[in-house]
């Protein structure tokens, strides 16, 4: 990936700054009521027909809906191929009943969740029966077979009746999944678990109903052979074979869907208009961007945001085929609080105090890119105005810019006298491939100010996560391109991971400061059980006002994604997924 | 001759395993990514990345799994399986080999052809305008590396990101059996900056040998016996002057069927380069042991080739 630098206009003052802020804010607000007008969701209809093509660098993860997880993973196959119980609609930020009938009714004080099922849904050929609910307790089930390898099971489901007795291998199934009918579903949690009565975490690709009779035989070995014999009850499939086999995948290169001869417009609120598309990977970002704001029936895939200079390009010559979504997600500058001097909550406020953020929103294309971030849960998700909103109450958040000498004072608080650094080098471990790696050097370059000596190695992305800032044991003092986003639009899933203590584990650990502090442990389990949605906005927002009051990191941008898109394609946002929707994408 | 092939041949399995063994090596003593906690997901629990570890194999010493990827590979001619996608390697590397077979092949011919006929034009005209033409542009084609040379043919000459739409752009490649006309014409821009690099250090190469040779005595007496000039510089000059050029095509077009990555990246040809690329980037160790192996295969290969073309090209070469 290509990235240049965007220079700061110098003299730039708070005011001009907040106007800069409250104008993107309004230029978001404005593109997602556009996106609302023309959604499928009561916006004007598109044409049917057509085949659309979608450049991307990368591939799917798998085509195992239990497996599935990442955002292009939603794009591709999740959104347009299945029907889990609940889907996000591209103008909504709340569930919608997709393979559910309607909201989740709940009794037993939030603990047994009953979800009433459509008839007529149903699965591609070879199996082509209709779906019911004993295919979503499989579906279900099997997300907890070591072989499927699904990741967000135990997190989510964890709470659910008889999961650890089926794990353990003392059960055939879950007891507190039950089907009593083909179309009614039912959910027996052990405590009262907010993301699954809020219909937030049976979104998650997992509970597409997946047939028993037909999976099972694929579920058997050390790794699940399922995905490469899947079947769709969504709008489109994969083409396969007669007997089920996938055709239309070549890894790394080529995905394709055409239509399921088995789907029923009248149970399904996607239109659905495209007759074929063609999932391209393996492209390069630059030629990719070019290539769909020069040409026709092409959109962008699993790129957030093209390479600066290209970006450039296209909001000067192609403005109208760029869009803008909030990513839900943020990035952040990580402090490990069992480093020293990082054990001091002084010296973590001297490092939020001196970083400028603008600087580093800079390094990957400027304010288009995302607002400056003042903590933790991002705008539009539940409790982002409980934690503050935009403003920050913390003195050392509360200037973008940067303050050497509040950072000094801080020092000079934590103990050094002359307000700089004076022990030894710090580890810091980040990218080594822009635009992170030059966020990273921009860094290292404001750490500096205040005396920081750093060790600072750059390693490939991959490697930097899951060799060192994600292994505790590797001490890593300072990770500057960790990154964070949601699962839904629940807060519990940017918060939880990333800062309770009981999630610190030897490998892939999310709580890179490794931040346990009992009280705020306790806070969010409290949080986690609180079944109303506004309930628990008012508590996770408190939680994240609470986790940036102890400096463990430094959030500072909140990504926006960008999507591109041909001329003559009418596409549509999924604010959920921040991509294009293609299931309710049309050629114009 | 006989002997001298089955020599080598032998020889390249054991340089195969040698090969093998080291790209083991590296993967274990350098920093790469986890694979088991890359295929894990974002929040997974330490019971799952054991699972994964233990299914992937990654918990055993690196000279058991070694020894287990070798006796898969000796008896079955199994790779193994992708750490990121979980399907064969060989029928990943297998489906991707035509596409750079037709890559490599179509621009060594194309480079082989156009730095011959230079390089005997500039030699046969030494000093003259015409060599020194052709000897700047040789140079000017040297120094292009080849993904800039790509990325500005494809700015240029793309019919969707070019000024002039003259070639098929990136993402374009179609199979030989799907539509000849496409495969074709999909090759050709990929193929003219693949081989541009190439032909012209083939044309200094060759300008330099043939200089040479054409002062030797048995050209002055070819000419005194009064042959034609053509046939003294092609069939006695070139033909004496070539060996340092066959030398290095064998081995450019045996490192290049291991993976043209660059050419392959730009232009986005689903090739082994392309698949290298990407297990690399994935820290995917048994697709990056596959396409290295397919790698030194094709090299240890290619150079047999050449050796025993030597004896038909140079008379003084014979084998015992």
């Amino acid at each position: 990936m290509r990235q240049g630098d965007i220079p700061r206009r110098p003299g730039r003052t708070t005011e001009r700054i907040r106007m800069r802020t409250f104008l993107v804010w309004m230029s978001i607000a404005l593109a997602a009521a556009a996106a609302l007008l023309v959604a499928g969701c009561g916006g004007t209809a598109g044409k049917k027909g057509g085949t659309l093509t979608v450049l991307s660098q990368g591939d799917v993860d798998s085509l195992d809906p239990g497996y599935q997880y990442y955002q292009y993973d939603y794009e591709a196959l999740s959104q347009p191929a299945q029907r889990t119980l609940y889907g996000w609609k591209p103008n909504l930020r709340k569930p919608s009943p997709d393979f559910a009938a309607s909201m989740p009714k709940l009794s037993n004080g939030g603990k047994t969740i009953t979800i009433k099922l459509k008839s007529g849904v149903r699965f591609s050929p070879p199996v082509n029966r209709v779906a019911t609910a004993a295919d979503v307790k499989y579906a279900m089930e099997r997300d907890f077979l070591p072989q499927v390898a699904n990741s967000y099971a135990p997190v989510y489901y964890g709470d659910i009746v008889g999961v650890k007795a089926f794990t353990d291998g003392k059960a055939k199934g879950i007891s507190g999944i039950q089907a009593p009918n083909p179309t009614t579903l039912v959910i027996k949690t052990t405590k009262p678990v907010g993301v699954l009565t809020t219909a937030n975490a049976l979104t998650l690709p997992g509970t597409a109903p997946v047939p028993k009779e037909y999976a099972q035989k694929f579920d058997k070995g050390k790794t699940s052979t399922y995905g490469q014999h899947v079947v769709f009850t969504g709008p489109y499939m994969i083409p396969n074979d007669r007997s089920g086999k996938i055709t239309g995948w070549t890894p790394s290169k080529r995905l394709e869907l055409v239509r399921n001869p088995n789907w029923d417009r009248k149970t399904d609120y996607r239109p659905a208009y495209l007759e074929r598309i063609a999932f391209l990977a393996g492209n390069d970002l630059s030629l990719a961007t070019r290539r769909i704001l020069s040409g026709n029936g092409q959109i962008s895939g699993d790129f957030a945001a093209p390479p600066v200079a290209d970006f450039k390009l296209a909001l000067e010559h192609y403005p109208s085929q760029v869009s803008f979504t909030p990513g839900d997600s943020y990035r952040s500058i990580t402090m490990n609080t069992t480093v020293k001097p990082f054990d001091n909550v002084n010296v973590r406020k001297a490092v939020a105090a001196v970083i400028d953020r603008n600087a580093l929103v800079a390094t990957r294309g400027g304010s288009r890119i995302g607002p400056v971030a003042t903590h933790y849960i991002p705008p539009f998700l539940p409790g982002f105005q409980e934690a503050g909103g935009s403003k920050s109450p913390y003195d050392y958040m509360s200037q973008p810019n940067g303050n050497l000498a509040l950072a000094k004072r801080y020092m000079r608080k934590a103990g050094y006298a002359s307000g700089r650094y004076n022990g030894p080098s710090l580890l810091m471990v980040g990218d080594d491939s822009a635009p992170a790696k030059n966020t990273g050097e921009a860094v290292q370059s404001q750490l500096q100010q205040l005396g920081f000596k750093l060790n600072y190695q750059q390693v490939p992305h991959e490697v930097a996560n899951s060799k060192f800032c994600g292994v505790p044991k590797q001490k890593v003092a300072i990770c500057p391109n960790w990154a964070w986003g949601k699962d839904f639009y629940d807060s519990q899933s940017m918060i939880d991971p990333t800062f309770n203590g009981k999630n610190i584990v030897p490998s892939n650990n999310s709580n890179l400061s490794e931040l346990n502090d009992p009280k705020l442990n306790a806070a969010m389990d409290r949080a986690e059980r609180i079944p109303d949605p506004a309930g628990r906005a008012k508590a996770w927002g408190a939680i994240d006002k609470a986790v940036t009051g102890l400096a463990v990191q430094v959030p500072w941008i909140w990504d926006n994604d960008v999507n591109l898109r041909s001329k003559n394609v009418k596409a549509v946002t999924n604010l959920f997924n921040g991509t294009w929707d293609v299931a309710f994408t049309s050629i114009k | 001759m006989i002997r001298y092939i089955v020599r080598r041949l032998l020889w390249m399995v054991v340089l195969l395993f040698l090969v093998s063994a080291i790209t083991f090596l590296i993967f274990y003593a350098l920093p790469s990514a986890d694979p088991a906690v890359l295929r894990a997901g974002r929040q997974p629990n330490t019971q799952l990345i054991a699972h994964i570890r233990h299914q992937l194999g990654l918990d055993r010493p690196w000279y058991v799994q070694y020894w287990h990827y070798i006796k898969r590979l000796v008896l079955h001619f199994d790779f193994g399986y992708s750490y990121q996608n979980l399907i064969s390697v060989r029928r990943q590397i297998f489906e991707r080999l035509p596409a750079t077979i037709s890559l490599t092949l179509g621009a060594a011919v194309l480079w082989i052809v156009v730095g011959m006929a230079v390089g005997t034009i500039s030699a046969v005209y030494r000093g003259r305008l015409v060599d020194r033409v052709a000897m700047t542009g040789a140079l000017v084609g040297i120094s292009a590396p080849v993904y800039l040379l790509g990325l500005v043919g494809l700015y240029f000459f793309a019919n969707d990101t070019g000024k002039i739409h003259v070639f098929p752009g990136s993402g374009s490649y179609t199979g030989l059996t799907v539509n000849p006309v496409k495969w074709f014409t999909s090759l050709l821009l990929p193929w003219i900056v693949l081989a541009t690099t190439q032909a012209a250090i083939y044309a200094r190469l060759l300008r330099a040998n043939l200089i040479d040779t054409l002062s030797e005595d048995y050209i002055r007496t070819a000419r005194a016996k009064g042959l034609s000039e053509p046939r003294v510089v092609i069939v006695h000059g070139v033909r004496s002057a070539i060996t340092p050029v066959v030398t290095a095509a064998g081995l450019d077009v045996g490192i290049l069927l291991g993976g043209a990555i660059l050419t392959e990246t730009v232009f986005n040809i689903p090739g082994v380069g392309h698949l290298a690329y990407e297990s690399i980037k994935n820290s995917d160790l048994p697709m990056i042991q596959g396409t290295v192996l397919l790698g030194a295969f094709f090299i240890i290969l290619l150079n047999l080739v050449v050796d025993v073309l030597y004896a038909f090209i140079d008379p003084r070469v014979r084998y015992a």
